[in-house]
C-alpha cells in the first residue's frame, strides 16, 4: 500500500493537570540561564543594598568579576564533561601547573611569557587527553582518573621548586592583554584602563560564547549531547563516543591552563597552590547552580558563568556585607543542592509531561 | 493478506549481500557459529529465532556495531569489513535497532539527520544548517504519513510508537541499498504496524531495497517477507521461502527445534531436500 494513504493517529500524549508549583517548574525548564539570571540579580539587589551601595562599586565588582571570570572559564569547560556524562576533578591542579610552567621557562630560560603560555595551555590540553584516554580505554571512572591526576599533577609542581612561587616578569602587552588591571579610582570606566579592570571576566565571557556557539550549532555540539544522553544509541548510528570524551577532557584541561595563566598575568605570581581542589569543587558548583545536572545529555556553559557569578558574589558579598567569611560556605552548599533537587524536578516534570 | 500478495522476486535478481561462516563469541559466551546468509537484491529477508538465538549480534555485525571473529562480509560484489557504525551506513547499509538509536535530548529533526548533517558556511565557520534540516525533516515525515506534534521536540516527549516511526524514518531517509530492522514493530499499534509493513513493500518494489527484517510475529512475515533464515543456538536452522512455506509449518519447525539436528529432521519431513 502506499505510505501516504494510511495515517497513523495524531497521538497528543499523556495531559497532566498543572498546578501553580508545576507551571512555576515548567517556565523554568524553559529559560533555564534566565532563572539563574533573576537568582543573580536578586543577589546584587540583596548585596547592593546590604553594602551601601558598595557592591556594584566599580572596585569591588573587579574583584568579583574576577573570581567569575577565573570560575567560569572552568565551569563553562565542566559543563562539557558534564554533558557526556563525566567529570574532571584533576582541573585545579592544572590551573596551578601551566602558569608555573610559563612563569618558569620565562625566568631560566628568558621564554617570552606568550611562549610560555601557548605551552602551558598545550601542557592543560595534554593532560586532558591523558585524562580522557584512560577514561575512556581503561574504563576508569573519570571521577577517580582525574583525583589520581590531581594528586600527581600537584605533587610535580609542587616539587618542582620546592613549592616555592615565582614571580613571573611582566611583559607588555601581554600582561596587559591576559589580566593585569591598569585601573585606579581616576580612570574612567569606559576607558582601556577602566576595562582592564575586568579582562577575566571578558576572557571568560568570550570563551563561553564559543562555547555556546560549538554546543548548539555544531556537529562537535551536537555528538556531544548525543554521547552523554545516549552512549550505546549514538555508538549504533555512528557517533565516535569515545572521541568526543578525550576531546572534551582535553577543552576542559585547555580552559583550565588559560584561566590559570590569566590569573598568573594578573598578580604577576605563579604560586603552586593558586588553585586548591576546592576551586574545582566552586567550578563544579557554579555549573550545577547554573542548570546542568550531572547525569548527561544537557547543560549550559551561559547558566555556568552566571552560576560562576552566582558563586563569586556569595564569597566576596557576604564578607563585604560584615558577615564572616565562612559563612558563604553555609549558603553555596544550601544553594548546590537546593539547584541540583530543581534541576531533577524540572526534567522529571517535563518528561512526564509529554508536550 | 496471505503470501500471494508479494509479488515474486526477479529470478535474475543478483545478490548484494553475503555473509559467509561468520562467528561470534563474548568471552566464554558463543554468540554465533559459521552463520552464513545470503541477500539479493529487493528482497526482504526474514530472521526468526528465540531469544539469545543471535539474530541481534548477526545484524550488529552487518551494521559494523560489532565485528566478526570469522567469517566475511561481501557487499556489492566486494569484500568489506565495517570498524564501526559509519563505514557501514557508507556501504548504504541502515540498521534501524531495537533500541531505536534514539537521542533522548535532542530534537526529532537533529536524530533524523544524526551523524549526517548539513553544515551552511558562516564567517568561515562550519556550522549545522539548522533550518534545513528541520525542513527537510518535516518534510519527509509529511511524505511518509508520520505524525508527530513537532519536528523541535526532543525525542525523549514522543510516545514509543512515534520514536519507532521517526527510527524507520531516518533510516530510509538516505536511500540505503540494504535495510536492517531489528523489531521494527515491537511498539506499534495494528493501524502503525500496517503503515510500516507498508513502507517496507513499497521501498522493496519502487526502489530495490533489500531487506533483512527480524519479527516475532509470523503473520507479518508472511506478508513482507520472500524467505525466512530461522536462527538457533548461533546456527542458521532454517533456509526457507516464504512461498514455499505455510505459517503453521514454521511455527512447528520452531516449536520442534530444541537442536539443530531435531530442526533439520522436522524441517525435512515438511519439506524434504530443503536442508
Amino acid at each position: 500500500m502506499p505510505p501516504t494513504e494510511t495515517k497513523p493517529a495524531k497521538k497528543t500524549g499523556v495531559k497532566v493537570p498543572h498546578t501553580m508549583t508545576e507551571r512555576l517548574l515548567i517556565l523554568l525548564s524553559r529559560y533555564r540561564e534566565a532563572s539563574i539570571a533573576v537568582v543573580a540579580i536578586v543577589l546584587v539587589i540583596y548585596f547592593q543594598f546590604g553594602s551601601d551601595g558598595g557592591f556594584l562599586s566599580p572596585q569591588f565588582m573587579s574583584v568579583v568579576l574576577r573570581d567569575t571570570g577565573r570560575l567560569g572559564l572552568i565551569a563553562a569547560a565542566e559543563v562539557m564533561l558534564m554533558i557526556t556524562g563525566e567529570i574532571d576533578l584533576s582541573l585545579s591542579a592544572i590551573f596551578s601547573i601551566a602558569p608555573y610552567v610559563m612563569a618558569l621557562l620565562s625566568v631560566t630560560y628568558g621564554l617570552p611569557l606568550a611562549v610560555g603560555a601557548l605551552i602551558g595551555v598545550l601542557i592543560g590540553i595534554l593532560v586532558g587527553a591523558i585524562n580522557g584516554i584512560i577514561t575512556v580505554r581503561f574504563k576508569v571512572p573519570s571521577l577517580i582518573t582525574t583525583v589520581g591526576m590531581l594528586f600527581f599533577l600537584q605533587g610535580i609542581v609542587v616539587s618542582i621548586y620546592n613549592s616555592q612561587p615565582i614571580v613571573a616578569p611582566v611583559e607588555q602587552p601581554f600582561n596587559a592583554i591576559f589580566g593585569q588591571s591598569l585601573y585606579q579610582p581616576s580612570d574612567a570606566l569606559l576607558s582601556w584602563h577602566g576595562i582592564t579592570a575586568f579582562t577575566p571576566f571578558l576572557w571568560a565571557v568570550v570563551l563561553v560564547l564559543v562555547l555556546a556557539l560549538v554546543l548548539a550549532r555544531t556537529t562537535f555540539g551536537l555528538h556531544t549531547i548525543a554521547t552523554g544522553s545516549n552512549i550505546i544509541g549514538a555508538r549504533e548510528i555512528g557517533v565516535r563516543t569515545d572521541r568526543m570524551k578525550i576531546y572534551n577532557f582535553m577543552i576542559a584541561g585547555g580552559f583550565a591552563a588559560f584561566a590559570g595563566i590569566i590569573n598568573t598575568a594578573q598578580f604577576t605570581s605563579a604560586d603552586p597552590q593558586a588553585g586548591s581542589p576546592f576551586l574545582t569543587l566552586q567550578a563544579i558548583a557554579a555549573a550545577v547552580i547554573g542548570g546542568t545536572s550531572l547525569l548527561g545529555g544537557s547543560g549550559t556553559v551561559i547558566g555556568a558563568l552566571i552560576g560562576a557569578f552566582v558563586v563569586a558574589s556569595l564569597n566576596n558579598g557576604l564578607v563585604m556585607i560584615g558577615a564572616q567569611a565562612t559563612v558563604s560556605d553555609i549558603y553555596l552548599g544550601a544553594a548546590i543542592i537546593a539547584a541540583m533537587i530543581l534541576s531533577i524536578q524540572v526534567d522529571r516534570l517535563r518528561t512526564r509531561r509529554r508536550v | 493478506m496471505n503470501s500471494q500478495a508479494i509479488p515474486p522476486l526477479a529470478p535474475d535478481a543478483p545478490t548484494v549481500l553475503e555473509m559467509s561462516n561468520i562467528s561470534k563469541s563474548f568471552g566464554a559466551v558463543t554468540a554465533l557459529v559459521d552463520v552464513s546468509i545470503k541477500l539479493r537484491q529487493g528482497e526482504v529477508l526474514a530472521l526468526v529465532g528465540d531469544n539469545g538465538a543471535g539474530k541481534s549480534t548477526l545484524i550488529k555485525i552487518l551494521s559494523g556495531f560489532h565485528q566478526p571473529d570469522t567469517g566475511t562480509i561481501v557487499s556489492q560484489g566486494k569484500e568489506v569489513r565495517f570498524a564501526s557504525p559509519r563505514d557501514a551506513r557508507a556501504q548504504g547499509i541502515e540498521t534501524v535497532y531495537q533500541d531505536l538509536a534514539l537521542i533522548g535530548d535532542l530534537s526529532v529533526f537533529h536524530n533524523m539527520f544524526l551523524g549526517r548533517e548539513y553544515h551552511k558556511r558562516f564567517l568561515g565557520l562550519n556550522l549545522l544548517d539548522n533550518r534545513k534540516m528541520r525542513e527537510q525533516a518535516q518534510l519527509y515525515l509529511d511524505t511518509l504519513g508520520i505524525t508527530i506534534p513537532s519536528v523541535n521536540s526532543t525525542v525523549d516527549l514522543l510516545s514509543g510508537g512515534q520514536r519507532q516511526c521517526i527510527a524507520v524514518a531516518r533510516s530510509i531517509y538516505s536511500s540505503p541499498k540494504i535495510l536492517v530492522l531489528d523489531e521494527p514493530l515491537a511498539a506499534l499499534g495494528v493501524r502503525e504496524s500496517a503503515h510500516v509493513l507498508g513502507l517496507i513493500q513499497n521501498l522493496r518494489q519502487q526502489r530495490q531495497v533489500s531487506v533483512i527484517l527480524i519479527v516475532h510475529n509470523y503473520n507479518q512475515i508472511f506478508e513482507v517477507c520472500d524467505r525466512i533464515n530461522f536462527l538457533h543456538s548461533g546456527e542458521v536452522a532454517l533456509d526457507a521461502s516464504t512461498a514455499d512455506t505455510s505459517e503453521e509449518e514454521l511455527i512447528r519447525i520452531v516449536k520442534s527445534g530444541l537442536g539443530s539436528r531435531a530442526i533439520d529432521a522436522a524441517a525435512a519431513e515438511v519439506r524434504p531436500g530443503l536442508v
